[in-house]
């Protein structure tokens, strides 16, 4: 069996991810949710969600004791990270009158602002929340059989400035191109939901199961 | 999540139907486009419209009106639904600035129609799901149908459809509180964002939905409690906002 392990901070629901995963999910796949750091380094691949404020998930984090055992899944096997869980893994978050992070990569995580425009100066509404499409920007494993400029849902008011360029694996447009997606070895980390994208998330989500964490 | 005023169209005039019956129906205003500028004044981000003439004739009844909201708010994206049963109504609706069209009855009756308007209008449809005791209803909710919404939901969840509409048609319009059990538990299931509406009475059932949308649920339909003003649009979006 391969086991794959869903982050559980008791940061909010997770069912919708583990329940995504389960129906992409081969026979051989095991999907478990846990707090466990144990299970965690255990565990094959490891899918890091994350929802609410930075400040509240590095306490969560933290309170749980999964810091190393996140840390260490994210340089040793198949990681996603999908929304705060891309987030939290930069150096720091500007959210929370600023939050230091896990640090896994270096690079900050950004507020959109308050008055947000697009490029004709109408005002965007923060946080960001809908279908977005995402420009693939790097070949990667886990694009297989979905299009570029495939459809994503988003929600957030935040979004990561990488210091190194060649993390950028998609990049998506909300007044300005921002990046999305960012790849590296092991780690694949979106800003949008693969749960709430149809068919193009299910098919990321099916590609991560099959991922052996080689870009 | 963001709240979502709902204005059901009959004869032109805005009313408020109780568990979709056509025959207890409460006129709220006979300017409808005023009606929609009272919620854009208040900060609205999406107005969802129903033909209800429209949903039981199986075709567009109240289509002038539509079309009138939507030149008079070019950037409010607008959702409608009622007798939606053809591309070409698809069509005149989306070149009229309508952003999403909901489907309820074809999506039962005909799937092929949803498959084919999510390849010809990808982003732009959203299914509607009607349920009472957690069966599908159809035709205006005057029929019900042998499909669980459940298993309606899953079948369109990889077709690339924008949301689906829960509707629980055993509260709507009858300000006794949204369905939230049901809408979670839908919400977890499927691949796409859930649009919870039916029974939102106060900031109690907002801040219920609230608490859970995370599980995936963008945008709450309001319809009775807007117009009886048991919740404040700004207030409650505001509400959500902060937590």
């Amino acid at each position: 069996m391969h086991t794959t392990a869903v982050v559980d901070y008791g940061m909010g629901n997770l069912r919708s991810v583990v329940n995504a995963l389960q129906k992409v999910a081969a026979k051989r796949h095991n999907i478990i949710l846990t707090s466990d750091p144990r299970q965690l380094k255990q565990a094959d691949r490891v899918v890091f969600p994350g929802q609410g404020a930075a400040g509240d998930c590095m306490r969560a984090i933290d309170e749980y004791g999964l810091r190393e055992a996140i840390i260490d899944a994210s340089r040793n096997r198949p990681f996603l990270g999908i929304c705060m869980g891309m987030q939290v893994l930069f150096a720091h978050s500007e959210e929370n009158q600023g939050t230091d992070c896990l640090g896994v990569f270096n690079g900050r995580v950004r507020y959109f602002g308050d008055s947000h425009k697009d490029q004709s100066g109408v005002k965007l509404k923060v946080p960001h929340m809908g279908w977005n499409g995402v420009r693939q920007k790097q070949q990667h494993p886990l694009w297989h059989s979905i299009e570029d400029n495939s459809r994503f849902y988003f929600v957030h008011s935040y979004y990561v400035e990488v210091e190194d360029v060649s993390l950028v694996a998609g990049t998506s447009d909300y007044g300005f191109s921002f990046t999305s997606v960012i790849a590296s070895e092991n780690v694949f980390a979106l800003q949008c939901h693969p749960e709430k994208s149809a068919n193009a998330g299910l098919q990321l989500l099916r590609n991560f199961l099959n991922w052996e964490g080689q870009a | 999540m963001i709240l979502i005023p709902a204005i059901d169209l009959k004869e032109g005039q805005c009313v408020r139907l109780r568990q979709g019956r056509m025959d207890e129906s409460t006129v709220f205003s006979d300017d409808p486009v005023a009606m929609a500028g009272k919620w854009v004044a208040q900060g609205c981000q999406r107005l969802h419209l129903v033909d209800l003439d429209g949903a039981f004739e199986g075709m567009p009844v109240n289509a002038d009106v539509i079309e009138e909201i939507c030149a008079a708010f070019p950037d409010l994206p607008i959702q409608i639904g009622g007798g939606i049963r053809t591309i070409d109504t698809v069509e005149a609706y989306l070149a009229a600035g309508v952003r999403y069209v909901i489907i309820g009855t074809q999506a039962v009756k005909n799937p092929e129609f949803v498959t084919q308007l999510c390849s010809e209008f990808p982003g732009n449809v959203i299914i509607g799901i009607d349920a009472k005791d957690g069966m599908v209803a159809v035709q205006g909710w005057a029929e019900d149908s042998d499909h669980t919404a459940m298993d309606l939901a899953l079948r369109f969840e990889d077709q690339g459809v924008a949301a689906i509409v829960y509707t629980d048609i055993g509260r709507d319009g009858m300000m006794e509180g949204v369905n939230i059990e049901a809408t979670c538990q839908l919400a977890e299931a499927i691949g796409v964002p859930v649009i919870a509406s039916g029974g939102v009475t106060d900031m109690e059932d907002i801040k219920r939905l609230n608490a859970v949308k995370h599980s995936g649920i963008e945008g709450v339909i309001i319809g009775r409690a807007l117009y009886e003003r048991t919740i404040s649009l700004e207030q409650a979006q505001a509400y959500i906002d902060q937590n």
